[in-house]
């Protein structure tokens, strides 16, 4: 790489940096364009209706004094008519025969209110209805005509629209008919503008109260608790009744008009905050509209608050759309993240409803049907689902740190156990140096003085060799049970080489030589599991074959073979040979020595000794020819037993 | 110890040999009269100096618990008064404990209490002809201390970093039971240089002066100053 490699390189990865953000922003757009496009498709379709037959819209229409023919579906340009509202008359035939079916008068849609009159008598006063008096909503109205007031043929409907803001009035094509053909398009009207809103808001309250509990329990993140004020406030909107008449309590809830610009600017907070933005005291100005109509509504009168609602709130909700739609998709493209993904798109498609809605306010739409209240419910699905997914994706981060402090904490239980036996070994070997010492100390003051007094009085007196003997054995037996605590660091050979002063020591006064051969370089393989107790049996059986050859075989010569094998396996293993040319014994059988008790005690005990330390003893031994003499071949475990468990 | 060699007329060699208990103080004292040697025999620490006020020696054999003081202060004493006397602890097992204390203070080797009376003879035949002994359990003990543990190991202090890798491999070789020839044929080494190299480890061992322990516990970490 040159030296300008170094500039070029950030330089390119940069450029690759950018290159991937646009075309991330470009599939975004795509994709919401393709939502708007998909959400103008379905509500440019127009909802069923009932057998057109049925349809009457020839209407002769008397508004503000003046009388002419018009055809439904009619826009009033009136604001307010209450006190002189429009009035529609018009005709409808009922055929003979059908006085046995009810029939009625089904008005899809209209703002704000309407009075239905046949043949001069009143069936349906939609004022009633809280549910219908909300312009926002798209309640429908059914009523059964009684079947005294009408008669076969021509009969005369009167239709009252009373209107009070703060949009204009509109009244939709109405149907009359046998009830049995309106129904059903009713009660889809009804499902999807009444039932619907309502089983969102419960939705609503549920999330109101899982995000103000997770507020209240994660105190450092507003973001829940006013995304909680945002759905209490909603859950208060859809379920509190708007009656029509003057009451002290009406200016109570005209607050509720304030809602729509309060709910939607507690959203636009939450949707900063989600975006990682810092709460800033400038941001109540995004709570001035709601505020303002607030107090419009206590102080002022309906006309007023009307009138502001159309200024202020309707413009507040669109603004805090676009601003939420701008932050969600740099939120959503920045982080990658899925919870500003969904709400991106459920802006989308909010901000299509609102203009749409906003088109049929100015009556650029063939009917009058809002939908921007309904597709807040995409908003409220985004947010279930964002909460969702964010409290997954936290399980499954505690999981994962779970799980790696398991593993830490394992890992560390296993090198403190490590430690603990290394620790433990160690103290062992010093509890056994300190107590190799305490020992040695004791034998030196008293056993081992006294010994040597034996051997010393004994050789004085002349006559009692047996007694010197013995005293001798003695020390050399002492000797070796000192020697075999020392720490040898598992190399038997440490131990032969004391053992092997012993054996000349032993020999030199029978004229006995000792021929010490390791065949192998390095003696014997290292056992680390190598006990004191292994290396006593391994020197007395060896002190056995030693004892054997000069007391019972004549021999001249000692042999001491010491080697590695390798079996098949590749392990390696120690393998001690003691080879004397003397007498040789005939050996029985069942492997003891043939003839002479002693002998035979001698290789018994040999034999339990190698095999409580897990080794092979094989013994040959010959009376005749030139090989004569007794071999005995001592094979080691590629690993000392632990316990004494094989004691045979 | 394990060596014979013919060494010359013993008639001038005197040995002083302390030793508290009777009959192994007769017993050696017979041994080594019978060789030849001239020997002072003593019971005590007292009587040891009274023998060595008459001369020096040419070989101490000297036990170490003695009733009147300790036989190391004997050996520490009679190295710096005769530097040439051949030093020689008697031991009854031959363990550590004993000998390597002896040996840091200027002894060299040790004698076993219950020794034949031949091996007693040619034990200092070869100590006079300067070949020092070296037990198989004694170089076990000082290679062992060559090897570095995380804490100083139990027994007796003993500083080996004066030590040469050829003389730490001789005394593997002596630990692991291996003859002398067969140690300087694996170290490519001729037979007869071998046992100025135990010679030479013998003296590497010993402490010679207060300030010299004070700079080698220095050395060693065992003292921060």
């Amino acid at each position: 790489m040159n030296d300008h490699g170094d500039d070029v390189q950030p330089e390119l990865r940069g450029r690759a940096r950018r290159r991937l953000r646009s075309s991330r922003l470009i599939q975004y757009l795509l994709l919401q364009a393709a939502i708007t496009v998909a959400g103008v498709a379905v509500l440019l379709q127009s909802l069923p209706g009932p057998p057109t037959q049925y349809q009457v819209t020839a209407f002769q229409l008397t508004e503000a004094g003046a009388e002419r023919a018009v055809t439904l579906p009619y826009f009033s340009p009136l604001r307010n008519a209450m006190n002189d509202p429009p009035r529609f008359r018009g005709h409808f035939v009922r055929p003979a025969g059908e006085a046995s079916r009810a029939w009625s008068v089904f008005l899809p849609r209209f703002t704000n209110g309407v009075e239905v009159t046949v043949n001069d008598v009143v069936i349906l006063d939609s004022r009633r209805d809280p549910a219908a008096n909300r312009p926002d909503r798209n309640t429908p109205a059914i009523a059964v005509i009684p079947a005294s007031v009408l008669r076969d043929g021509d009969n005369a409907i009167s239709i009252r629209l009373f209107i009070w803001g703060p949009i204009t009035g509109f009244l939709d094509r109405i149907w009359v008919g046998p009830d049995e053909a309106l129904r059903p398009t009713y009660n889809l009207r009804t499902l999807v503008f009444v039932t619907l809103p309502v089983v969102f808001s419960s939705w609503q309250a549920i999330l109101a109260v899982i995000l103000g509990i997770m507020w209240v329990m994660r105190r450092h993140e507003p973001a829940y608790g006013v995304l909680a004020a945002a759905m209490a406030v909603g859950v208060g909107q859809a379920f509190l009744q708007t009656p029509m008449d003057e009451t002290p309590f009406s200016r109570f809830n005209v607050i509720l008009i304030s809602s729509a610009p309060i709910e939607s600017a507690l959203v636009l907070v939450f949707a900063l905050l989600l975006s990682g933005w810092k709460w800033q005291r400038y941001a109540w100005i995004i709570f001035i509209p709601g505020i303002a109509l607030a107090l419009a509504g206590l102080f002022g009168n309906q006309a007023l608050v009307r009138a502001l609602f159309l200024i202020l709130a309707v413009p507040m909700v669109g603004i805090s759309l676009l601003i939420m739609a701008v932050v969600t998709a740099r939120s959503a493209l920045q982080r990658q993240n899925v919870a500003s993904f969904l709400l991106g798109c459920a802006v989308t498609i909010m901000l299509t409803c609102w203009i749409v809605d906003l088109l049929s306010v100015f009556q650029m739409m063939p009917n009058r049907i809002f939908t921007a209240r309904l597709s807040y419910s995409a908003m409220l699905v985004a947010i279930g689902a964002g909460l969702t997914w964010r409290f997954a994706r936290a399980l499954n981060q505690v999981d994962g740190f779970a799980g790696r402090l398991v593993t830490q904490v394992r890992e560390a239980e296993e090198k403190l156990k490590a430690s603990f036996a290394r620790e433990e070994e160690r103290a062992r070997a010093a509890a056994l140096a300190r107590e190799r010492t305490r020992l040695m100390r004791d034998l030196h003051d008293g056993l081992g003085g006294q010994l040597v007094s034996i051997v010393a009085l004994s050789e004085r007196g002349n006559g009692s060799a047996g007694i010197g003997d013995a005293a001798r054995a003695a020390l050399k037996d002492l000797r070796l049970v000192i020697d075999s605590m020392d720490d040898i660091g598992g190399d038997l050979m440490l131990a032969l080489g004391s053992w092997r002063e012993r054996a000349m020591a032993q020999l030199r006064p029978h004229d006995i030589a000792l021929d010490w051969r390791a065949v192998t370089a390095q003696g014997l393989p290292v056992h680390p599991e190598l006990r004191p107790w292994h290396v006593i049996q391994i020197v007395r059986l060896l002190d056995e074959a030693v004892t054997n050859a000069v007391k019972h075989a004549e021999a001249r010569r000692i042999t001491v073979r010491i080697e590695t094998l390798v079996d098949a396996d590749g392990l390696e293993r120690g393998c001690i040979t003691v080879e004397d040319d003397g007498r040789g014994f005939e050996i029985a059988p069942d492997g003891g020595a043939a003839g002479a008790a002693k002998t035979a005690r001698g290789l018994r005990n040999m034999r339990s000794r190698a095999a409580r330390c897990g080794a092979e003893l094989e013994l040959s031994s010959s009376a005749q020819g030139t090989h004569k003499g007794t071999r005995v071949r001592l094979t080691l475990p590629h690993r000392f037993p632990d316990s004494d468990g094989a004691a045979g | 110890m394990n060596s014979l060699s013919d060494g010359p007329k013993a008639e001038a060699i005197t040995v002083v040999l302390v030793e508290d208990d009777a009959p192994t103080l007769w017993r050696l004292q017979d041994a080594l009269a019978k060789a030849g040697y001239q020997v002072r025999a003593a019971g005590t620490l007292a009587e040891a100096r009274a023998c060595l006020a008459q001369g020096a020696p040419k070989v101490l054999l000297t036990d170490l618990q003695l009733p009147d003081g300790h036989g190391v202060d004997l050996i520490r004493e009679t190295r710096r008064r005769f530097p040439d006397t051949e030093i020689m602890v008697i031991s009854i097992l031959g363990d550590e404990e004993s000998v390597i204390s002896a040996i840091t203070v200027g002894a060299t080797g040790y004698l076993l209490k219950d020794a034949f009376p031949t091996d007693i003879a040619a034990t200092v035949r070869d100590l006079v002809a300067g070949h020092s002994p070296i037990s198989a359990s004694i170089a076990r003990f000082i290679v062992r201390r060559t090897q570095s543990t995380p804490e100083p190991p139990p027994g007796p202090a003993l500083n080996t970093t004066k030590l040469t890798p050829r003389e730490i491999d001789i005394l593997w070789g002596i630990a692991k039971g291996f003859s002398y020839a067969e140690i300087a044929s694996h170290l490519g080494l001729s037979r007869q240089t071998v046992p100025g190299h135990i010679k030479s480890i013998y003296r590497k061992l010993e402490v010679h002066t207060r300030g010299e322990a004070v700079f080698e516990a220095v050395q060693q970490g065992l003292i921060k100053l």
